[in-house]
């Protein structure tokens, strides 16, 4: 027993390598690094400011006070750079230009192969993140709701990572693509138009009319942002919560299954061209 | 037996589009399938630490057959076996014996050192510390570059990064090693430090090594058998010497006379291929060469004699023409 988990332990140092490795190679260009932070913070106060002038302190709007509002929203471009923030979108690209070929004569798991770096990209991120926060705290003092309660913060946490989990599929589910078509940034684009809408990052989708937020309660984009954060702002009872995880598990599973059958059949038809 | 290939086949679906923007409109509603056979047909058997020269034009299915032998393709049809497992399942035990370079595909992170793509590898193989570190530095002291180890890859020299990308390929020391066109693009120097590197590899780690390359100086010197394979079938199977035997029996002879020579006397010799005093060139059946250099010898008054090997590039070629009819 003790044996078959010293080798799995071993077995995951490739990948702890490969986190290693994604970070010496984002440092290699730390000025555009560097730069992408800078542009984020600016589109952060951006939409804060914004807000903070619609809404005024005491006013609020569809349901939402001013702190709570705000929370949401710098919340959803929070996530929005760290939980859906994914390279897999090269996955297309190595497919056509023959990469892919290095990965399939390995013994590395081409998942967590992606996964891996995508956690490494995602912890630079962090980092990144809390310093910028803090300093954004000491200087303008914004009116945040902060959650207090560990019941929210730890269901929020659990399903920021199914949130992580449904993108990171979804994402490489699209990368296929390129076993049939070079076309990859077709689908894509609508991809990421879809998401702009579904996943509430520009409100909170419980404004819309109730008969569209019912159905959009059974697609996988409701629990990328607006779940956890409605979580987080604790506006969820426990029966919501347990039936919104439950969604949000069914679509990582179904997702999942789907990108492992897709895989296998590319395979099958892949012609490792490049040459 | 470590590589076997029965009836082999595998066809692509290539799309075709005709030319112009009427074509590309066409082809987003209706598209024309053609099936190009790339391999059609083929087996072969590789023993144990054989050097094989797997040789062929442009397209002819080389390096197609390396991919089904590698596990990256599924053949059409047929069944391939090597190491006694099947290629396509990439099973881990499999894939930790064998290694596919491509001379014109590289592995190693473009901005990193070469060494932590190694590093990475060592993990991925799950090679012990200290049978890493006796590997890496026994492959660093034969192609000798301890010194660009730490050098980020993409300010290395083609030819530092070819070495670079067979280390990163050869660190889990492979017993089957597919080497498609290793020395494209490299210097003389290099081809032959190359060469004899992978000559050693061969010996010293008793591996069974397929080469294909378009540069003969490569199959000549490493490889005792050479398949040659044109429009996706085998041509020729066998050792290079009796290819030569079999595609040019003959041998140029090449005379300088110091004295004019009558041609009719010539004549009785061999085939003429050009006489043009003082110089005469003359085909001669391999096994006749010597005797009838020595009757010339005897016969007339001579400057110099040369007796000329068949060049395996003509050979070759003539392979290639040969089987075009």
């Amino acid at each position: 027993m003790l044996r078959v988990i010293v080798s799995k332990v071993e077995s995951m140092k490739k990948y702890y390598l490969i986190v290693r490795n994604t970070w010496d190679e984002m440092l290699t260009y730390r000025a555009s690094f560097i730069m992408w932070r800078v542009r984020n913070t600016i589109q952060l106060l951006t939409i804060y400011f914004l807000w903070l002038v619609v809404l005024p302190p005491g006013k609020s709007l569809l349901g939402y006070s001013q702190p709570l509002m705000l929370t949401y929203i710098l919340g959803t471009s929070l996530m929005d750079s760290i939980v859906l923030s994914s390279r897999t979108y090269i996955i297309g690209e190595e497919i056509n230009n023959g990469n892919l070929m290095n990965f399939l004569l390995r013994p590395v798991n081409y998942f967590l192969y992606w996964f891996a770096k995508d956690i490494g990209d995602k912890a630079m991120n962090v980092c990144f993140s809390i310093v910028e926060l803090t300093l954004i705290f000491i200087i303008l003092k914004p009116p945040f709701f902060i959650q207090t309660s560990p019941f929210y913060i730890l269901f929020f946490i659990f399903s920021a990572i199914l949130s992580l989990f449904i993108y990171f599929f979804i994402n490489f589910l699209l990368g296929l693509i390129g076993f049939w078509s070079p076309e990859v940034w077709a689908p894509r684009f609508i991809f990421i138009t879809l998401l702009g809408f579904f996943a509430g990052s520009l409100f909170p989708l419980d404004i819309l009319p109730k008969t569209i937020f019912e159905i959009m309660k059974f697609l996988p984009f409701t629990y990328l942002l607006y779940f956890p954060l409605k979580i987080y702002l604790g506006q969820l009872n426990f029966p919501q919560i347990l039936s919104g995880l439950a969604i949000s598990f069914f679509w990582v599973f179904a997702i999942y299954f789907l990108v492992k059958i897709i895989w296998q059949k590319g395979l099958k038809s892949y012609t490792a061209y490049g040459r | 037996m470590v590589i076997s290939a029965s009836h082999l086949s595998k066809y692509y679906q290539v799309s075709q589009k005709e030319p112009g923007m009427i074509g590309s409109l066409k082809s987003l509603f209706s598209r024309e399938y053609e099936t190009v056979k790339a391999v059609d047909d083929i087996s072969f058997e590789i023993n144990e630490g054989e050097l094989i020269g797997f040789i062929g034009p442009n397209g002819a299915g080389k390096t197609t057959t390396l991919k089904c032998l590698s596990g990256l393709l599924y053949p059409t049809n047929g069944a391939v076996s090597v190491i006694s497992f099947t290629p396509n399942e990439r099973k881990s035990e499999f894939l930790r014996r064998i290694a596919l370079v491509m001379g014109q595909k590289n592995q190693l992170w473009w901005d990193l050192p070469a060494i932590d793509t190694f590093l990475l590898n060592k993990e991925i193989y799950g090679i012990s510390d200290e049978k890493y570190n006796i590997i890496l530095e026994e492959l660093s002291r034969l192609l000798e570059v301890e010194e660009i180890l730490k050098t980020p890859v993409k300010k290395l020299s083609l030819g530092q990064r070819m070495k670079m990308e067979l280390m990163a390929s050869l660190i889990h020391s492979p017993k089957v090693l597919f080497l498609d066109e290793p020395t494209i693009g490299l210097d003389v120097l290099m081809q032959k430090k190359l060469r004899e590197f992978i000559k050693e590899y061969n010996i010293r780690f008793k591996a069974t090594i397929i080469l294909t390359s378009h540069y003969m100086q490569d199959v000549e010197q490493l490889c005792k058998r050479v398949i040659i394979i044109n429009f996706g079938k085998i041509i020729f199977d066998g050792q290079l010497s009796s290819l030569v035997e079999k595609y040019t029996p003959y041998k140029k002879v090449k005379v300088l006379f110091r004295e004019y020579a009558d041609p009719k006397k010539i004549d009785k010799l061999g085939k003429i291929d050009s006489y043009t005093y003082p110089e005469l060139i003359l085909s001669v059946p391999n096994k006749k060469a010597n005797s009838t250099a020595s009757s010339i010898l005897k016969d007339f008054e001579v400057e110099d004699i040369t007796i000329e090997e068949p060049q395996i590039e003509d050979v070759i070629a003539r392979v290639y023409t040969e089987n075009k009819k």
